[in-house]
C-alpha cells in the first residue's frame, strides 16, 4: 500500500511536471531538462556518501561512460534510443563494480584520490581511440518528436519529457531501495563500519553494490545529459563531478529530495551571474569567473551554517516544532 | 511510517516545485524574432576567456565596432544592429546552452561568426538551427562538412575549407620544392582530417606525418615534435595546427637549431597567437622566411584599400584594439553581414535573409581575394589561397607579388591558379546594395 501510494505520488508529478512544460517558454524548459539530470546526478553521490559513507569525487566519469556507451551503440548498432539508456546504464554501472572492488579496500582521502584520478584521466581517453572521435565527440541523439504531438510540440519539450520519464523512474528506483533493507545495511555501514560488521553485514559486499547503484545512475545521467548536449571530452570536465559533489554539499549530502534543490542551484547559479555581471559592467573576466566565486562562496557557507544541507535543516526545524 | 510518508511527499513536492522554480512566464511572440523597427539583434559564441581565446576573442568586439560605424551612418535601413556576444571558452556545450539563450532568450534574428568546429557541430545537432530556421552566417572554421547544404542548410561558411587549403599547398609544395623531404603537423580532429585529406587528394605524400592531440601542446610535446622532424631529416616542414602548436613548434626548432623551410597553415599563422603563446613580443622573428597561405590579405598591408578602411573604423570604433588578422576577419564578417541584411529587403526576415546569400551572396564586396561561391546550391563562401613570406615583423608578404591565387573545392575538383579577383570595398566602407 506504501509503495502504492509512493507510485502515484511519482507518477502524478511527472505528469504535472510533463503538462507544465506545455505552457512555458522553451529555454526553460531546456533548463528543466537540465535540473533533472543534474538532481540524478546529485542523487547519485547523496547515494553513494549519503547512505554508504563512501566518497566519489570522480562520478562525472561515470556520467561519460554512460554517455559514449549509449552513443556508441547508438552509432554503430543503430539501438533504439530506450536501449541505448539501458546500455548507458549497465555500463557505467559494470565499471562502478569493478572500480568499486577497489573502492572497497579503500577510504576517506584515499578513495577520494582514486576516482579524483578516474575523473581527470578518463575524459583525456577520447583523443586517444579514434572511435571516440576526439574534441569533436560523437553525435548522440533523441531525433525529431513523433509528428503526432503535432507542430507545437517542439524538439525541447521532446528532450523535457524522456528526461523526466527516466529520472523520474530512477529516482523512484531509488526512493524504494534507500528505504529497503539495502538503504538500512548502507546507514548502518556509514554510521559505524565496526558495529555492521558485527552484526553482521557484509562490508565490502555492500559497499561494492553502493558503489554499483551510483555509477549506474550517474551513467543514466550522463546518458541523458549528452542526449541534450554535448558527448566528447569537454562535456565531461573535472568540473562537472566538482559541480555534482558541490550541488550535493548544497543539498544536504544525506537527502534525496535535497538533490532537485541542489540541482536548481546549479543550473540557476550562471543565470544569477549573468545579470550580475551586466550590472558591473558585463566585462569577460567577471562574466567567466562569477559562477565560480558564487558556488565557492555558497559552499562555504552551506558548510559553516547548515552543514548537512538546508533541506535536512528544515526537516530538523519541523521535527523540533512538532 | 509516517515520518517515511513526509520524506516520499517531499521528494516529490521539491521536485516539483523545484524543476518549475526557473520556468517563468513567457515573452510576447514578434512578427520576426529579432528584428524590430529600429534594430536587428545578432548573436555570436566564441571564446573570449580560456586557452583558446588569445587572438580570437579579438573578433567579436571587431565586428561589433564595425557594425557601430555602420549605425553612426544610418544602420540598415533605418535600423540599427546590435551584436549580443556570448563566451563559450571554446566548450562545446558552453555553445549549445549560449545559443540556446541567444535564440530563445535574447532572441536574435541570426547567428553570425560563431567560432570551432566542434562547437557549431554540436550546436547545429541539439539547438536545431536549422529546424528552427535560425541563420548561422559566415562561421568561423574551415571545416568541410558545413558545405553540405542538405545537413546545415542555414549555415553559411566564409574560409575556404582546410580540404582546399590542404590542396593548394600540396600544389604548392609539387611546383616550388618537388625534391623536398616533406613532413607535416596535424591536429588529431576533424581539423586535422580534413588538411590530410586534401594532402591525399593533393598528391603531397609525407616523410613523417606527426598527429597532436588537442591541448596537449606543450613545450615537451614540442620536443618530441621537433625530434622526430630533426630524425627524419625533413627539409619541408607543413605546420597545420593551430596557433599554440606551431608556435610551440617553431620555438623549440629555433632553440635547438633546428632551421627546415616551414610551411605555415592559415588557421595557426596568427601573429597574436604565437607571440601569446611564446610570451614573447618578438617572437615574429621566428617566422621569417616561413612560407604562408591565406585566402584575404595581410592586416598590415597598407596599401590594400580593405586594411586601410577597416583600419579607419578600427582606430575610432574599436577602444584601440591592435588591428591584427582577427581584428580584419572579424570586420570583414561584419561587412558581409550588413550586406546580407541589406540584400534581405527593407524588411528582413530569416527565411528572406537566407534566400539572398543564395541569390545575392556572389556578388558581396569581401576582403578575399577570390569570389564567393554562394548560389541556390552552395553555401561555400572563399574557394581560394594566395602564397607568401614572412618577414621579421612577421607581416606576409606575396611570393610573386601578384597574389596568385590557388583556387579548388573541397571534392577532388582540381587546382586552378588564377589572377587575384575582387569587388572593390563600398565607399566609405558603408555597403548601398540592395
Amino acid at each position: 500500500m506504501h509503495s502504492l501510494r509512493r507510485l502515484f505520488l511519482f507518477i502524478f508529478s511527472t505528469l504535472i511536471l510533463l503538462a507544465l512544460s506545455l505552457k512555458i517558454e522553451e529555454l526553460r524548459v531546456y533548463q528543466g531538462a537540465q535540473i533533472a539530470i543534474y538532481a540524478l546526478g546529485i542523487s547519485s553521490i547523496v547515494l553513494l556518501t549519503g547512505y554508504s559513507g563512501q566518497v566519489s569525487l570522480g562520478n562525472g566519469a561515470f556520467m561519460a561512460i554512460g554517455a559514449y556507451s549509449a552513443a556508441l551503440t547508438q552509432i554503430h548498432w543503430h539501438l533504439p534510443l530506450f536501449l541505448t539508456f539501458v546500455i548507458g546504464t549497465l555500463s557505467a554501472a559494470l565499471a562502478g563494480a569493478i572500480l568499486g572492488g577497489g573502492a572497497a579496500r579503500l577510504s576517506g582521502p584515499y578513495l577520494a584520490g582514486a576516482t579524483l584520478a578516474l575523473a581527470v584521466g578518463l575524459p583525456t581517453l577520447a583523443n586517444q581511440f579514434t572511435v571516440l572521435n576526439g574534441e569533436t565527440g560523437l553525435d548522440y541523439t533523441a531525433g525529431t518528436p513523433p509528428t503526432w504531438f503535432g507542430e507545437s510540440f517542439t524538439l525541447y519539450k521532446w528532450f523535457f519529457w524522456i528526461v523526466l520519464a527516466n529520472v523520474m523512474l530512477m529516482m523512484f528506483f531509488l526512493r524504494n531501495i534507500t528505504s529497503s533493507r539495502y538503504g538500512r545495511t548502507w546507514k548502518a555501514l556509514r554510521g559505524n563500519p565496526v558495529a555492521a560488521q558485527l552484526s553482521g553485514i557484509q562490508v565490502g559486499g555492500s559497499k561494492v553494490l553502493a558503489f554499483t547503484i551510483s555509477a549506474g545512475v550517474a551513467g543514466l545521467a550522463g546518458t541523458l545529459l549528452g542526449m541534450i548536449g554535448f558527448v566528447g571530452p569537454t562535456g565531461f570536465q573535472l568540473g562537472l563531478s566538482f559541480a555534482l559533489v558541490t550541488g550535493a554539499i548544497l543539498s544536504g549530502v544525506t537527502s534525496l529530495a535535497g538533490s532537485m534543490l541542489g540541482a536548481v542551484v546549479l543550473v540557476a547559479i550562471p543565470e544569477l551571474a549573468t545579470v550580475i555581471a551586466h550590472r558591473l559592467g558585463d566585462t569577460e573576466r567577471v562574466t567567466s569567473n562569477l559562477p565560480g566565486l558564487i558556488m565557492s562562496t555558497l559552499l562555504i557557507l552551506t558548510v559553516l551554517f547548515t552543514p548537512n544541507g538546508p533541506a535536512e535543516q528544515i526537516r530538523k526545524h519541523k521535527a523540533r516544532k512538532q | 511510517m509516517i515520518g517515511s510518508k513526509r520524506k516520499g511527499l517531499g521528494v516529490v513536492t521539491t521536485a516539483a516545485i523545484a524543476t518549475s522554480a526557473l520556468l517563468i512566464s513567457a515573452i510576447p511572440a514578434h512578427a520576426e524574432v529579432g528584428v524590430s523597427s529600429s534594430e536587428i539583434k545578432l548573436g555570436i559564441t566564441l571564446p573570449l576567456t580560456g586557452p583558446a581565446s588569445p587572438g580570437y576573442s579579438k573578433i567579436a568586439p571587431a565586428m561589433k565596432a564595425y557594425f557601430a560605424y555602420v549605425n553612426a551612418n544610418g544602420g540598415v535601413n533605418g535600423r540599427k544592429i546590435t551584436l549580443v556576444i556570448k563566451d563559450d571558452q571554446y566548450i562545446p556545450q558552453q555553445a549549445i546552452n549560449l545559443t540556446n539563450e541567444l535564440i530563445l532568450k535574447d532572441k536574435v534574428m541570426a547567428m553570425v561568426g560563431a567560432l570551432g568546429t566542434a562547437n557549431n557541430l554540436a550546436v547545429a545537432s541539439k539547438v536545431q538551427i536549422a529546424s528552427r530556421g535560425v541563420p548561422s552566417l559566415f562561421v568561423n572554421t574551415g571545416y568541410s562538412g558545413f558545405a553540405d547544404k542538405k545537413k546545415f542548410p542555414t549555415t553559411f561558411s566564409l574560409f575556404p575549407s582546410y580540404v582546399m587549403e590542404a590542396k593548394a599547398i600540396a600544389t604548392y609544395v609539387k611546383e616550388n620544392l618537388p625534391t623536398a623531404k616533406t613532413c607535416v603537423l596535424l591536429q588529431n580532429d576533424d581539423f586535422g582530417a580534413d588538411a590530410a585529406a586534401g594532402f591525399k587528394t593533393g598528391g603531397l605524400t609525407f616523410t613523417e606525418t606527426i598527429k597532436y592531440v588537442s591541448g596537449t601542446q606543450s613545450s615537451a610535446t614540442g620536443q618530441t615534435w621537433v625530434g622526430k622532424f630533426a630524425a627524419a631529416k625533413c627539409e619541408v616542414v607543413v605546420l597545420f595546427g593551430v596557433g599554440s602548436a606551431n608556435a610551440i613548434a617553431l620555438g623549440v626548432a629555433a632553440a635547438g637549431g633546428y632551421k627546415p623551410q616551414w610551411i605555415l597553415g592559415s588557421v595557426g599563422s596568427d601573429v597574436t597567437t604565437i607571440k601569446i603563446t611564446l610570451n614573447n613580443p618578438q617572437a615574429t622573428a621566428l617566422m621569417n622566411g616561413a612560407i604562408g597561405v591565406s585566402w584575404a590579405p595581410d592586416s598590415s598591408d597598407l596599401t590594400d584599400e580593405y586594411v586601410k578602411q577597416f583600419r579607419e573604423i578600427n582606430t575610432t570604433y574599436n577602444a584601440g584594439a591592435v588591428f591584427d588578422n582577427n581584428v580584419m576577419v572579424g570586420m570583414n564578417e561584419g561587412l558581409l553581414v550588413v550586406q546580407a541584411l541589406r540584400a534581405a529587403g527593407s524588411n528582413p526576415t530569416r527565411k528572406s535573409l537566407i534566400a539572398a546569400i543564395e541569390k545575392k551572396g556572389s556578388t558581396f564586396a569581401t576582403a578575399g581575394y577570390s569570389t564567393l561561391a554562394y548560389s541556390a546550391t552552395s553555401h561555400v563562401g572563399q574557394t581560394g589561397f594566395w602564397f607568401g613570406k614572412y618577414n621579421l615583423a612577421g607581416e606576409l608578404k606575396s611570393v610573386d607579388g601578384k597574389y596568385t591565387m590557388y583556387t579548388t573545392d573541397s571534392a577532388a575538383g582540381p587546382v586552378v591558379k588564377a589572377e587575384q579577383k575582387r569587388l572593390p570595398m563600398p565607399a566609405k566602407g558603408l555597403p548601398s546594395n540592395s
